[in-house]
Order: structure tokens, then C-alpha cells, then sequence
């Protein structure tokens, strides 16, 4: 979890949480290749690694894939705890989907015990709007909510996928320009800082 | 008509209303008609429905039997890891160990067998463990590299035990023995497939209780064993897993036997039945025979049954006695039937079109197997186009998936796409042999491919800036096979040369560009070059040597080479870069940007001149330049006709035209001063 002291791309790592069959693999699949893979395979838990130019300066993008099926629940956390950053996937033609990001949600605020951390809500299927089953306004009321940002994309189409990791990256990277200001990598060690500051005032 | 599908329907009470309500007989006669006609409807649909339920089910029973079939391979495979990886350790332990284990292996292992075997392996293996392993299962054993989390570089080599409920880590010391590193609980760490990590290959990832880690595991397929009995190993308790060691089950393919011996005993049977063709010639006379009018129907049910052999030859036997009967106008209904059984005939067709188009398969030996049944009957049909259009598709898509899944595995992708071509091709000629229209048709879809190839190839392995020697590599990779493939009769190399051509070529010209800026850019002290050791010095000419270059009558003294040090590195990157292009120059449309790379790198380093400013001995750096012209000129130039098989002109013009310039006088320095620095 430690920053990396060697030199080079500084490293972000994203992970993608959401149910089964969203399309967190093909989400990354496209961004990492180009590619749109139509067979199924739920996925255990993979990891991309990639190069990329982030606002003119070179980075690293560090991508876990995790399983959405259930009986992986358990394990989430030990894959969660690595992450600086997520992208919550559902599927617009799924209601069951959207609902379970709920439950996604809570179970990173409580493994990464923030509330701020960069988090991107991610309306996967765009492209089959025809068959939505979760209206719109639902998303962004949700996204509200929790005060993060909604995006739809499509991994059929590529439509907004690029856009979901760079902002998830530009987030990451602000976070992490902020927290080496307060001297503290952890979010956690900060809050208890900034407390202990208040009572010496 | 929709009292018939009432519950309560009675005949006697439908004929007598429809009595009444009739007026007449002609009346009657066509309600008679129309019953007649939803009749044959009802009957139509029903087989149709039937098929459609009997499709479902042995969809449903070959999906099965392709699971089964792939479990078992799968079992084979692991069983076949298992064995290496059981060799090995063998190799590294004590006779002692080994005796255990062979016997072990030869009296078919049981399960406990294998875990006190394992046991005992840790106990007399491992230095520094005691904990307690009596009651656990074994799961896995074997061993691994551990890598830097940051720069991937190997740390040391481990090697893992897996039980159901502690995975122990070893460290591999240089004796071979293993020292006891750490202990974790299977349910408490987390496992990463790691499926790109900038050319790292076969590494995991596992999270674990004090910080995450990398390993890397020697084949690709001991990695996703890895994989698969760490998760094992942590469902172990949620699930009691079958455990590994069981005797593989056979595939199970009774069900295909049992639908074959079906067909096969149904068509003698219903051979004698349907009276036989020429026996009864009598019968033409007077009325159509009886399996003539019903076969028809009996067609839709062989289809609906799938056995569309039997379907098929019936469609020919009738076809033939309808010729033969078209003389005799005597035979009823003629007309009818021949319309009806087009009708079957075409939706016989569709339906193993369907089928064909319905076998693709992620992987192109399962697709290839499966296609060959309804292949057979639609050549047979003289559908062959039609049959070869499909077939073609189904090949397209599996070839592309597999590409991507080895581009992704980090496979060899050059090898398995001409591997996965030969073997369409091969199939796709015996299967229509025969058919000039379908040979040509692969050719279309093989160059079709190889452009999809080629795009690929450009897209992932020839990007801006890779090296000329990786690109030499690559192209190496792609041509061999190709070539190899005019022994089937397919010569696809001159296509292939035509679709890289314009990206070899700018990465050629860019790679100059990178080179000449380079030799720009070189400091150059115009002093021999002292190598400090005698030691170095030995290296660096045997360096020289594998090369194919001698520089030994250039040696003064222990340590010093009477030439300088760039001169002695451009030779080495030269004679480098030669053979990469040779390699690449075997297509002839690259010769002439290759020679013209050689030859501006060349000139551009034999222009180097010490700057005004810099005493330096004139002498000294003309024999430099001498040394180039003469040593390494003609040798290069040799060199590249060896692997490319071509004569490089360009260069020998060079090297006559610089050795006639090498008579001239040295060229005055300004300054006098020179010292004999050996």
C-alpha cells in the first residue's frame, strides 16, 4: 500500500467493483485493447497493468478486475484494501445491478474507512437503451447521494470509457497531491491530524 | 377451428351441428377441405414443435458432453503438470524422497497416500517448520519465483505446499534445501491473476496478511494450476470439493453413441419397411406407394430426430424414383409430392446451415470436429457454397478469438494463426476437394484473414519505436510459418510481405533517423581504448568473435586496443544491426531501405572528425577510419548476404568507392603535435 520510492510513472490503482455480467471486464478489455469481447467468462480476479499520458504527463494505470458473482463476496476486502480508487459498475438493463451497488459502496467505505475516496458511479450498456430498466434520474439522484460522479458507457460502442478511467485518475491524483501536502498517505491518519491540531489550538 | 382445441370437444356433436348449419354438399365438401388442410397444418407444427423441443434437449446434452469432455481434458492436463512438477522436486530432494515418491507413483497414489507423502516431503524438506499437518489435505506443491513488487525483478526463488488450510512458503536455498520463509491461511489472503504487467509473464498476484506479493511460475499453465487450488483451498470448507487425485472419468459420449446406434439402427429398419424402390415397378401403374406419400412427413421427423443422414438419403430416394417415374404421368399426385419434398430438402438445408453456423467454438478443433457431420450431408446436397460460406465465418470467428486470447496469455500469436490456417485450410480441401468455386472462396477468406493478421500485428508488436532487432524478431516469426505454408498449396508469404511493407518501411526510416541521431551525438576522445584488465580485454575479443570479427591484430600491450572506443562500439552495433537487417531483407521489397540504413549509418560514422580544437594524432584517426573500411566493411557486407541470401550492392559500391578514397593523403591537422601514446 506504501507509496512506490522508486522512480518513474507514478502508479494508480483502480478497481472495478459492480455485480456479474455488468461488464467490468469488458469495460477494461476496451480500454486496454481496444477491444469488445462478447463471450462471457466471469472473471476471478484479474490485473492489467498500462502506460498512459494523463494531462500531458506519462502515469501507470494499475487495473484490478474482480468478480461480481457473489460467492466471492468474502474475499473483497483483502482486493479492496489495495485500492486508491473505484469504478462501481452496474448495468442500465439490470435493476438488480443498480440495486447492489449500494451494498458495493458500503463495503468500501468500510474497508477503506473514507468517504471521500475518488469513486466513479458507472452505468455500463448504454448502447442497449432501448431495453433500460433504470431510468436515469435514478442514477444521478443516487450518484448525488453519495456525492460522486454518474457516467454511462457503453463497452460495445467505447463511448465514454476512456473517460471514466482518466477521470477516475485525475481524482486519484488529486487526492494524492492533497494527502502528501498533509505529510499523511492515509486518509485515515490525516482526519486524526487535523483532530489533534484542533485541541492544540 | 377453435373448437377442435376445446377441452370438451366431441366429434358426434361437431358433425351434427355442422350438418345443420351446412346447406348442400358442396357446402360440405369444402368444410371437408378446410378440416383436411388444419389437419396437415396441426400435424406440421406439432413435428416442428417436437424438433424444436428435441433440438433444445440435445443442444442442451451436447453442451454437456462438450463440458464433460473438457473437464477431463482439463484433469489430464493438471494430472500431467502434477507429474512434472512431481520430477522435479524429485530431482532437488534426497534419493530417499525420491525411492518414496516413485513408489508412491507407481501404486497409483491414493489420497492419503499423497497427504502423508506430502507431509513427510515437508517435514524432512523444509528446516525451520513445526507446525502440526497431520488431518489436512494436501492440494499443491511446487515452485516459484518471487518477484519485486515494484520492478519485477526476481527477489528468490520459493517453493510453495499447498494444504487445505495453510499454504507454506520455503525458501529455495542455493543447496537446494529449503529454508521455512512463512505460513498463510488460504481463507485469509487474496488471489490476483496478473494478465499484463509490462511483459512479465505467468505471475499472480496474492495479497496477503503483510502486504501483497509477487510470484512468477515457470509455464503458463502452472500458473492457472496455481490459481485454481488457491481458490480450492480457500472454498475448502464452504464446498467439500471433490479432491484432486480422482481417477479422470472417461468423457462421457454415450449419449452421441447412443443417438448413433439410433440412427444406425433405424435405417435398416426402416429400410425393409418402406418397401423397397425397384421391386415394384407393378405398383407405379396403379397408385403411388405408400412410403412415397409419407415421406414427406417422414423426412420432417428424421430432421426433427436429427438424423439427417437418414433424411437426406430419403430425399434422394425419392427424388430418383420420381425421376424415374416422370414418364408415367399414372403416379398420383406426383407433382405434390415432388413440391413437398423440395420444400423438406430446402428446410433441410437451412437446418444444418443453422447447425454449422451454431458450432463455433472458442476453440477451432472442437469447431472443426463438429462441423464435419452436417458438412458432409450439405456437399452431398450440392449445397458445397452455401456450406463453405458458413464454415468460413464459423473458422473466422475462432481464429480471432484465440489470437486474442494468446496476444492476452502473452502466447506466440505468429505461429498459432498459421497453425489455425494450415489446419482450416486442410480441412476445407478435403471437405470440398472437388469444388473450384469453394477452393477459391478460401483463398478470398485466408487473405481476408491475414489482413485482419497483419492489422493485428501492426496494432500490438510493430507500434512506433520498437527496435529494429524486435522488429526483425517479429517479422522473422511471421515469415517462417508462412512459407511453410506453400506446401498445401497456399502461397500467402508475397501478401503478407505487401501488407507490412509500409509499416516495416517507416519503422526502418525511423530507426535510421534514431541511429544517425545517435552517431551525432557521440563523444569521441580520438584515444585508444584502454580496458583496464587483461581479463576485459579477453572478453571483449571473444565478444567480438561470436560476431564474426577478429580485432586481435589490434591489441598493444595487456590491456590496450589500438582503436577507439566508439570505434569498437559502432562495430559491435553494426555488425548487431547488420544481421537484423539480413534477417529482414530476406523480402526483397525492404532491401533497398535496409542497404540505404547500413550505409548512411556507416557514412555517417566514418565521417567523424575530431573537432578543430582537439590535438589529436591525424595518424590515429585515420587508421580508425581504415580499420572501418577495410575489417569491418567487407564483413558486414558478408554478413548481410548470409542471412538475407541477397547481394547488397549499395554497400560494395560503398566500399570500393571509400578504399579508392583511402589513397589520398592524410588530411593536414592543424595541430603538430602527436605522442606515441603506446
Amino acid at each position: 500500500m506504501s507509496k512506490k520510492p522508486t522512480a518513474g510513472p507514478a502508479l494508480h490503482k483502480v478497481i472495478m467493483v459492480g455485480s456479474g455480467g455488468v461488464g467490468k471486464s469488458a469495460l477494461t478489455l476496451q480500454f486496454m485493447y481496444d477491444e469488445f469481447v462478447e463471450d462471457y467468462e466471469p472473471t476471478k480476479a484479474d490485473s492489467y497493468r498500462k502506460k498512459v499520458v494523463l494531462d500531458g504527463e506519462e502515469v501507470q494505470i494499475d487495473i484490478l478486475d474482480t468478480a461480481g458473482q457473489e460467492d466471492y463476496a468474502a474475499i473483497r476486502d483483502n482486493y479492496f484494501r489495495s485500492g486508491e480508487g473505484f469504478l462501481c459498475v452496474f448495468s442500465i438493463t439490470d435493476d438488480e445491478s443498480f440495486q447492489a451497488t449500494q451494498e458495493f459502496r458500503e463495503q468500501i467505505l468500510r474497508v477503506k474507512n473514507d468517504e471521500s475516496i475518488p469513486f466513479l458511479l458507472v452505468g455500463n450498456k448504454c448502447d442497449l437503451n432501448d431495453k433500460r430498466k433504470v431510468p436515469l434520474n435514478e442514477c444521478q439522484v443516487r450518484a448525488q447521494q453519495w456525492s460522486v460522479p454518474y457516467v454511462e458507457t457503453s463497452a460495445k460502442t467505447r463511448e465514454n470509457v476512456d473517460k471514466v478511467f482518466f477521470d477516475l485518475m485525475r481524482e486519484i491524483r488529486s487526492r494524492k497531491t492533497e494527502d502528501s501536502k498533509a505529510t499523511s498517505g492515509r486518509a485515515k491518519d490525516r482526519c486524526k491530524k487535523r483532530r489533534l491540531k484542533c485541541t492544540l489550538l | 377451428m377453435k373448437e377442435f382445441d376445446d377441452f370438451n370437444f366431441s366429434v358426434d356433436k361437431y358433425t351434427k351441428e355442422l350438418t345443420r348449419e351446412c346447406v348442400g354438399g358442396s357446402d360440405l365438401q369444402q368444410r371437408k377441405k378446410e378440416i383436411e388442410a388444419y389437419n396437415e397444418q396441426t400435424s406440421a407444427m406439432l413435428k416442428q414443435t417436437c424438433k424444436k423441443n428435441y433440438m433444445q434437449f440435445i443442444q442442451t446434452a451436447k453442451e454437456i458432453s462438450h463440458l464433460e469432455s473438457e473437464m477431463y481434458q482439463l484433469s489430464h492436463i493438471l494430472i500431467e503438470q502434477r507429474n512434472i512438477l512431481a520430477t522435479m522436486t524429485d530431482g532437488k530432494t534426497t534419493s530417499n524422497l525420491k525411492a518414496d515418491s516413485i513408489e508412491a507413483e507407481s501404486s497409483a497414489a491414493t489420497e492419503d497416500v499423497e497427504n502423508s507423502q506430502a507431509t513427510r516431503a515437508v517435514k524432512e524438506m523444509v528446516q525451520g517448520f513445526n507446525g502440526n499437518l497431520e488431518g489436512k489435505t494436501f492440494l499443491n506443491e511446487g515452485a516459484l519465483i518471487e518477484l519485486d513488487a515494484n520492478d519485477y525483478r526476481p527477489i528468490q526463488r520459493v517453493f510453495f505446499f499447498l494444504f487445505n488450510d495453510v499454504l507454506i512458503v520455503c525458501k529455495v536455498k542455493h543447496d537446494k534445501r529449503l529454508e521455512f520463509l512463512t505460513e498463510y491461511d488460504p481463507k485469509r489472503i487474496a488471489v490476483i491473476n496478473i494478465k499484463d504487467l509490462d511483459g512479465v509473464k505467468n505471475a499472480i498476484n496474492i495479497i496477503t496478511p503483510d502486504g501483497s506479493k509477487i510470484y512468477q511460475s515457470i509455464t503458463a499453465a502452472g500458473k492457472s494450476e496455481w490459481i485454481e487450488k488457491l481458490e480450492e483451498a480457500f472454498r475448502f470448507d464452504q464446498q467439500k470439493k471433490p479432491k484432486k487425485g480422482q481417477a479422470p472419468q472417461p468423457p462421457n459420449r454415450s449419449k452421441q453413441q447412443q443417438q448413433q446406434a439410433q440412427s444406425k439402427s433405424a435405417t435398416p429398419e426402416k429400410l425393409p419397411e418402406q418397401s423397397p424402390t425397384d421391386a415394384q415397378p407393378k405398383s407405379l401403374e396403379d397408385e403411388t406407394p405408400e412410403w412415397l406419400s409419407t415421406a414427406s412427413e417422414e423426412i420432417q421427423t428424421l430432421v426433427a430426430q436429427r438424423h439427417f443422414e437418414d433424411a437426406q438419403s430419403l430425399i434422394k430416394r425419392t427424388q430418383e424414383f420420381l425421376s424415374m417415374a416422370q414418364p408415367k404421368p399414372k403416379l398420383l399426385q406426383a407433382d405434390v409430392i415432388q413440391a413437398k419434398i423440395k420444400q423438406q430438402e430446402q428446410k433441410l438445408t437451412n437446418v444444418l446451415l443453422q447447425e454449422l453456423s451454431n458450432s463455433h467454438n472458442r476453440n477451432l478443433q472442437i469447431a472443426l470436429r463438429e462441423v464435419r457431420r452436417p458438412l458432409k450431408i450439405l456437399v452431398e446436397m450440392g449445397r458445397s457454397r452455401q456450406a463453405s460460406a458458413t464454415l468460413l465465418k464459423v473458422c473466422t470467428v475462432s481464429l480471432r478469438v484465440a489470437q486474442r486470447e494468446a496476444r492476452r496469455n502473452n502466447a506466440e500469436i505468429s505461429e498459432l494463426f498459421f497453425c489455425d490456417l494450415t489446419q482450416v485450410a486442410c480441412d476445407f480441401l478435403c471437405a470440398f476437394e472437388q469444388q473450384p468455386a469453394c477452393v477459391s472462396a478460401l483463398v478470398v477468406w485466408c487473405n481476408a484473414e491475414l489482413q485482419y493478421f497483419a492489422s493485428q500485428l501492426i496494432k500490438h508488436y510493430l507500434t512506433k519505436g520498437t527496435s529494429l532487432e524486435a522488429v526483425a524478431k517479429c517479422v522473422e516469426r511471421v515469415r517462417k510459418p508462412a512459407t511453410k505454408l506453400t506446401e498445401i498449396g497456399l502461397d500467402i508469404s508475397y501478401h503478407l510481405e505487401g501488407l507490412l511493407r509500409t509499416t516495416l518501411e517507416s519503422l526502418i526510416e525511423e530507426s535510421k533517423q534514431r541511429l544517425l541521431d545517435a552517431v551525432g551525438r557521440t563523444e569521441e576522445s580520438w584515444q585508444p581504448y584502454n580496458l583496464q584488465t587483461k581479463s576485459n580485454l579477453k572478453r571483449l575479443l571473444l565478444e567480438l568473435d561470436a560476431l564474426g570479427i577478429d580485432v586481435r591484430a589490434q591489441t598493444t600491450g595487456d590491456t590496450w586496443l589500438s582503436l577507439t572506443q566508439s570505434t569498437v562500439v559502432f562495430v559491435r552495433q553494426f555488425l548487431q544491426l547488420t544481421e537484423h537487417c539480413g534477417c529482414l531483407a530476406k523480402g526483397e521489397t525492404l532491401l533497398q531501405s535496409l542497404e540505404h540504413l547500413l550505409r548512411d549509418l556507416f557514412l555517417a560514422h566514418h565521417a567523424l572528425r575530431p573537432p578543430s580544437d582537439m590535438s589529436v594524432d591525424p595518424n590515429f584517426v585515420m587508421k580508425n577510419k581504415i580499420f572501418l573500411v577495410d575489417n569491418l566493411l567487407p564483413i558486414a557486407i558478408e554478413k548481410f548476404r548470409k542471412t538475407s541470401g541477397r547481394q547488397c550492392e549499395t554497400m560494395r559500391e560503398l566500399h570500393t568507392k571509400l578504399s579508392r578514397q583511402q589513397g589520398a593523403p592524410v588530411p593536414r591537422q592543424r595541430s603538430v603535435y602527436t605522442t606515441d601514446v603506446f
